[in-house]
């Protein structure tokens, strides 16, 4: 994964190197901004589709999951169409910018790192980064990690989590990153892993499904935000949102929604 | 049981779109393919030259990074730049990169017909073309049968690699299923699809080559 990731870059680099002159161009062309009012009438929304329960399919294949929800209800109320189409996560960038997609609305993490490319709403989400290991793991807190090697999924805000706290990242054997979080969970069954590094909605979903399996730890990564993602120049877009997600927080429609998902209110 | 009956539905979904992928290449990289292998073979060296680069370009680099390429960097490139929608971009990758491998094919079995039959041909009057189509290209095609037929089965195997687009053919939907249900026995189902598949070429594969070694006789 990390690989493709490389690639990625690359390709779009000479891309935009190709692209030269042929750039000023384009940046002609949307010169008209539109104003606050126009409508918005259809967003295509980007999202991992095997990131239960965010956003996954169900037995009848059907897209479903949190943030699918939230993302209906929020285009419902301003008469958009939405689309979701699902991307590969590590290329989210490219796909924002590149226009193939709107929005990124899928337990995106705010970070630093992020906001250089993408703009954000305001959280609402908060989700801490879990530290997860099997049953009969020795590992009881952070500082047991030294030596050992941990997991995180390519491309999510777990990677950033754990090079922030400096002292661990330095402690520990490898960083190991998965294309995916089942991977990476079965990886510790099977013992070549230590440990797994991971969004807590995403894993709790996981440890529930294999109740007595593994253990989550008292200690954890830090609480992060979760926001949905637009393209910088799209403040149009990025404000009806906004507007919409505080509307459903005041009036309840989120905290309906995240009981329905994780049985309690945690939106933020 | 049950549990292998209700996750069928997807996995149906993903064959479809492996299908379709692979019956869109075959339908374009095998005829690109014989007109690549014609040209390569042609004495007008230009030509020729040219197909080489091509060959060694789409055989030089992975099919993977082609795919990126189309769909990520090809709308930056000025000119030529469009943005393919992701089905489109991967079924012209997958076309480009096939038809060089056919071209190789068809080439060595164009080539291993003896001269001779050339010469005949010509004492008997017929034009380049005529020789082609009626006498070269009959034999070719019992000759490259086996080698066509591996390439074939490894086309509906590498389809898989449409994922990097978030497309869902059959093993992204059993991935999909593995990760909301976190258990392993999709692939399993998944891997019988893909047999059943392969099964079903090797065998019209093997009626072909029964059909054309009447040439042999």
């Amino acid at each position: 994964m990390k690989k493709t990731t490389a690639l990625l870059a690359m390709l779009v680099t000479t891309g935009i190197i190709l692209a030269g002159c042929g750039k000023k161009e384009e940046t002609a062309a949307p010169a008209s901004a539109p104003a606050a009012d126009t409508p918005v009438s259809k967003i295509v929304i980007g999202l991992d589709d095997n990131f239960p329960p965010m956003g996954f399919r169900d037995d009848k294949n059907e897209l479903v999951g949190f943030d699918i929800d939230l993302a209906r209800e929020a285009a419902k109320r301003l008469g958009a169409e939405v689309e979701f189409k699902p991307i590969d996560w590590n290329a989210k960038e490219a796909e924002l910018n590149g226009k193939r997609v709107d929005a990124l609305w899928n337990g995106l993490t705010i970070t630093e790192e992020r906001k250089a490319n993408i703009a954000f709403t305001s959280a609402y989400l908060a989700n801490r980064q879990i530290i997860v290991v099997t049953a009969k793991s020795p590992i009881k807190t952070k500082a047991d990690l030294a030596g050992k090697v941990v997991g995180v999924q390519d491309g999510s805000s777990a990677v950033d989590a754990v090079g922030k706290d400096q002292a661990t990242a330095k402690s520990i054997k490898e960083l190991k990153k998965f294309g995916d979080n089942v991977t990476a969970l079965m990886d510790l069954s099977a013992g070549r892993l230590d440990a797994l590094v991971v969004d807590e909605v995403v894993g709790r979903y996981y440890t529930s499904k294999k109740p007595g399996e593994y253990v989550v730890l008292d200690e954890n990564f830090g609480t992060e935000d979760y926001g949905v993602g637009v393209r910088k120049d799209d403040t149009v877009l990025l404000g009806k949102i906004e507007s919409t997600l505080a509307d459903m927080k005041k009036d309840g429609t989120a905290a309906k929604i995240s009981t329905k998902w994780f049985g309690h209110d945690i939106v933020k | 049981m049950d549990y292998v009956i209700s996750i069928l539905g997807p996995l149906l979904g993903g064959t479809l779109v492996t299908l379709k992928m692979f019956v869109i290449t075959m339908a374009l990289a095998v005829p690109a393919g014989l007109m690549l292998a014609l040209a390569r073979i042609s004495h007008f060296k230009v030509l020729s030259g040219l197909v080489n680069i091509y060959i060694w370009l789409m055989r030089g680099t992975p099919l993977m990074l082609q795919m990126l390429f189309i769909y990520f960097a090809l709308p930056f490139v000025p000119v030529i730049g469009v943005r393919l929608p992701d089905f489109p971009a991967a079924v012209v990758a997958f076309a480009l990169n096939y038809a060089a491998y056919f071209a190789e094919i068809f080439r060595a079995g164009i080539q291993s017909i003896d001269r001779g039959q050339y010469e005949g041909a010509k004492v008997l009057g017929l034009t380049y073309s005529q020789t082609m189509r009626r006498i070269i290209l009959p034999q070719m095609i019992r000759r490259i049968l086996p080698p066509v037929s591996n390439e074939t089965i490894t086309l509906v195997k590498d389809t898989s690699l449409i994922y990097v687009l978030a497309m869902n053919d059959l093993l992204r939907a059993a991935r999909g299923i593995v990760q909301r249900d976190f258990t392993t026995s999709p692939f399993i189902v998944a891997a019988a699809f893909y047999l059943i598949m392969t099964l079903i070429l090797t065998w019209g594969f093997s009626r072909l080559e029964k059909r054309y070694a009447v040439f042999d006789e």
